[in-house]
């Protein structure tokens, strides 16, 4: 329910995997074919040497540096910023309202309905349970519209299907009290609270 | 259930601008749904991201190290990078060729794992139940402890004697019957049935059960 860029992590880790799995393949190859050996070593020595060559010409005037390795400098420095800027992305998409809405009435000025009434309502209605050892709730941007992601832990042996009817009801009533529909997702999930509380063997 | 929800007397008398926009917003809601769904039974490889990420991240820093003191001319940390491309041209030179065919096969693996998490589909121990108005996911721990809830009073047994595990599209219960007290397989192959056709999830599961041979004493 989150902004996770899925697409994006693919691609990416199966990037990674990629070339991870090539260089250990050459590795592995040079280990053991001789004929790889040589091949790898006349390959690699005059990529080495056209390497060099280009360093040789880059000179700073009147140094023996090339300022081909401040460019590779600032090439590295921007694939740190883009991995740090792509670990920002996972698990965004929080967010503060529940209803923005702008059009419509006399008066001016716009409704704003923070996402906290909808976690606080379920939260109290749900807070006296005894069948549920967890309850959290998080509002969350779905594609532009704000969606309530519920996260439930029952205790042991609870029936989801009577849960989630329940949810539903109380959902429901939420919608009428906030005169919208809003997407909303609910996770019944098992925890570590669950699984260590005992089951309700009398029901 | 005893608690008292949130006041429940809006849905009666709710207005007709309150109507229409409940019904207005509701299209679209179906595809936005099977989105959010298929998002929350799928992995979202948020840890595996992160930790490539830090792979890249360790690597690149150090190479910013040694090629910035290359750059200003000074002494290298560790390796010159001359000196590097050097030995790595010499490969499979200077190093012992178990040494290299084992680091070829750690870096193989470790590649082929971001490989697969990137293509394989990453589905997650989660059934979809159907509802009306919300979209609902199950962890499949959820369903195994209800079901064996079920087939433990089906059965007639303790808790400790019904295993259930549930995997995509098949429950398996196994029981161990109380000694000298015979269980019924079809009584609690129907009864899963009975709580499966309740839960009403997708996709949809086969049910095995297994009654152990010998029987626990004294449960």
């Amino acid at each position: 329910m989150n902004g996770t860029p899925r697409t994006l992590n693919r691609i990416l880790i199966g990037t990674l995997g990629v070339i991870l799995i090539a260089i250990g393949l050459l590795l592995l190859m040079l280990a053991t074919i001789p004929a790889v050996a040589s091949w790898w070593q006349g390959w690699s020595g005059g990529a080495w040497a056209r390497t060099q060559e280009l360093l040789a010409q880059t000179r700073f005037p009147g140094r023996s540096e090339s300022w081909l390795w401040i460019v590779v400098a600032v090439v590295l420095a921007l694939i740190i910023g883009a991995m740090v800027a792509w670990v920002a992305q996972q698990g965004k998409g929080r967010a503060n309202d529940l209803v923005v809405d702008t059009d419509d009435g006399d008066a001016e000025g716009t409704v704003v309905i923070g996402g906290g009434v909808a976690e606080q309502a379920l939260k109290a209605a749900l807070a006296d349970r005894q069948d549920l050892a967890g309850v959290s709730v998080a509002t969350y941007d779905v594609k532009g519209r704000p969606g309530l992601r519920i996260r439930i832990e029952p205790r042991q042996g609870v029936e989801p299907q009577v849960l989630a009817a329940e949810i539903s009801r109380l959902i429901e009533a939420l919608d009428a009290v906030i005169g919208k529909r809003t997407p909303v997702l609910v996770h019944i999930a098992s925890g570590a609270r669950a699984k260590l509380t005992r089951a309700e063997r009398v029901r | 259930m005893t608690t008292e929800p949130y006041p429940t007397a809006g849905v009666q008398d709710k207005d007709a601008r309150n109507s229409d926009t409940l019904a207005r917003d509701k299209v679209g809601d179906d595809a936005e749904m099977q989105r959010i769904l298929h998002r929350e039974t799928h992995s979202s490889r948020a840890g595996v991201a992160g930790l490539a990420a830090a792979l890249v991240i360790a690597v690149c820093v150090y190479a910013l190290l040694e090629s910035a003191v290359r750059a200003i001319g000074q002494p290298p940390w560790l390796i010159d990078p001359q000196t590097a491309a050097e030995r790595l041209i010499a490969l499979p030179q200077g190093i012992s060729l178990l040494l290299l065919g084992s680091i070829g096969g750690v870096v193989t693996m470790v590649g082929l794992f971001f490989f697969l998490n990137a293509v394989l589909p990453g589905r997650r121990a989660r059934h979809i139940l159907h509802d009306a108005r919300t979209a609902v996911v199950v962890d499949d721990e959820v369903m195994a402890s209800a079901l064996a809830r079920r087939a433990r009073i089906a059965a007639n047994v303790g808790q400790e004697q019904v295993m259930v595990v549930v995997s995509r599209n098949l429950v398996v219960v196994n029981v161990r019957p109380t000694s000298g007290i015979p269980v019924q397989p079809e009584a609690v192959q129907a009864a899963v049935q009975e709580e499966l056709d309740n839960m009403g999830l997708s996709p949809d599961l086969n049910i095995r059960v297994n009654v152990a041979a010998s029987g626990v004493i004294g449960a």
